[in-house]
């Protein structure tokens, strides 16, 4: 049995200083509500964030969780995050305060400098979304429900699985 | 008078169908279940061996609770092997669409399917549609085979392995390893932006776009990880000297393995290969045999 190393228990919103200590290849378990997004919903807030029009959302992203996915009946589990629709929103969402970024796949060096600059993390997590399916305590939709099982999703969930890929500038995808 | 031959009818075609495409989608193979144990018993990475038993473990819970494997539960591929003394009703082929419909609506399937016209569905402006069952099957692969069975398979395509995979020529120099080497190159690179790693190659080697992607179909639904040739093997060991390793976190296991399938080939300096990174809980499949 791979017992992971030491596990950073962590529960939204999260702090500043939670995020200082988290190094790539740490493992982590998430708890508490985070949001879901991928590439339809994430271009558009990124939009409402430029043109000054976030506050119209009602959704508060400071210590905030981003989990690249979809949700519906099938459940729920990672996209690639490298899409260019969602790692391009990586910046915009560190800085009005996302701290944690969760998908799955490689991110350009761009992003892991704007991930540094921001105090923002990217972590991954294995697309097992059966096992997954009893760490959800509950699921609403936050924001875009015309965009169906990519609308903008709030889930609780409770010691999610996840380890970081990319922090301060540092990532596990440089050869 | 005229003996009419025993018939399946279209019902138990949509019938079985269901089951197979709810077995593919929830169903990890003895195969696959076997390569995690031996990749994590090889590696040395916490992280990397951790993820590993946590494809394990899906896989368990999938199975018991036939709760789709990935949240990503594919786009239906279909391959229709016909027995050449089969006697098919008629709708035979409506009757596969019918149980695809069905065994979406009963896994479920992810509802992704996207509503509108030629430009509203490239675009996506319409939104989708709620109903798993609107997703429609990949163009089906008929061939056929001996005896009076109808032979289905139904593959469930993800997305991932959508973007990195690659249908392109290949100069061949009179050396199948310089083709499989050109091919594992473009496959080096992407097997760390996919994610979903360990993959499982799927290769298909032919005469044109369509055929040698049809090919590659045929490698996943007649590949095993039990069985590899000297030639898979080589093509498994290049990808895993990148050290990409599971979910990307650096490690032995890249790939678990590789299907490969050659088809017929042109008088000429040219193949045509398809290669397809299948995902970690990819090749999902199961096969169904009717007979009447």
């Amino acid at each position: 049995m791979h017992k992971p190393n030491r596990i950073h228990k962590i529960s939204t919103p999260i702090t500043a200083s939670e995020i200082r200590n988290l190094r790539p290849g740490d493992p982590l378990e998430i708890t508490g509500k985070i949001f879901c997004g991928r590439d339809a919903v994430l271009p558009k807030i990124v939009t409402l964030i430029e043109t000054g029009e976030l506050d119209k959302l009602g959704v508060d992203f400071q210590g905030s969780v981003i989990f690249h996915t979809a949700v519906s009946p099938a459940g729920i589990g990672p996209t690639t995050s490298n899409k260019i629709e969602i790692e391009s929103s990586i910046p915009m969402l560190s800085k009005i305060g996302v701290r944690i970024h969760l998908g799955k796949g490689s991110v350009g060096p761009d992003t892991v400098k704007a991930l540094k600059r921001y105090h923002s993390v990217f972590a991954i997590t294995p697309p097992v979304s059966a096992l997954f399916s009893d760490k959800i305590v509950s699921r609403r939709i936050a924001a875009f429900p015309e965009e169906g099982m990519e609308a903008l999703y709030e889930i609780a969930v409770k010691d999610f699985p996840a380890i970081i890929a990319s922090a301060h500038g540092e990532t596990i995808f440089s050869k | 008078m005229r003996i009419i031959p025993p018939m399946i009818t279209q019902k138990e075609i949509a019938n079985a169908v269901k089951d197979c495409l709810v077995k593919a989608g929830t169903t990890s193979r003895k195969d696959q279940l076997e390569a995690y144990e031996t990749a994590a018993q090889k590696e040395t990475s916490r992280n990397a061996g951790w993820v590993l038993e946590k494809l394990f473990e899906n896989a368990q819970i999938a199975k018991k609770n036939l709760f789709p494997l990935c949240d990503d539960s594919g786009i239906p591929h279909v391959i229709a092997e016909i027995g050449n003394d089969a006697v098919l009703p008629a709708g035979w082929l409506s009757g596969i669409y019918e149980g695809i419909s069905e065994g979406l609506r009963q896994m479920p399937g992810r509802p992704m399917a996207v509503r509108g016209n030629d430009v509203e569905r490239v675009e996506q402006s319409r939104g989708l549609f709620k109903d798993p069952a609107k997703l429609s099957p990949a163009p089906v692969i008929v061939k056929p085979i001996p005896g009076n069975a109808l032979k289905v398979t139904i593959l469930l395509l993800g997305g991932g392995p959508e973007i990195r995979a690659k249908t392109y020529r290949i100069f061949h120099k009179r050396s199948m390893e310089n083709v499989l080497k050109e091919a594992s190159g473009w496959m080096a690179s992407e097997a760390r932006n996919l994610g979903c790693t360990p993959c499982t190659l799927a290769i298909g080697i032919g005469r044109t776009h369509m055929e040698a992607s049809a090919l590659m179909l045929e490698a996943m639904k007649k590949g095993t990880l039990r069985r590899q040739n000297r030639w898979e093997e080589k093509v498994t060991n290049w990808i895993n000297e990148e050290n990409v390793g599971p979910l990307g976190l650096g490690g032995k296991t890249t790939v678990l393995g590789t299907f490969i399938n050659v088809g017929p080939t042109r008088a000429s300096g040219v193949r045509i290969v398809s290669i397809r990174p299948c995902c970690c809980v990819e090749p999902r499949k199961a096969t169904v045999t009717l007979k009447p």
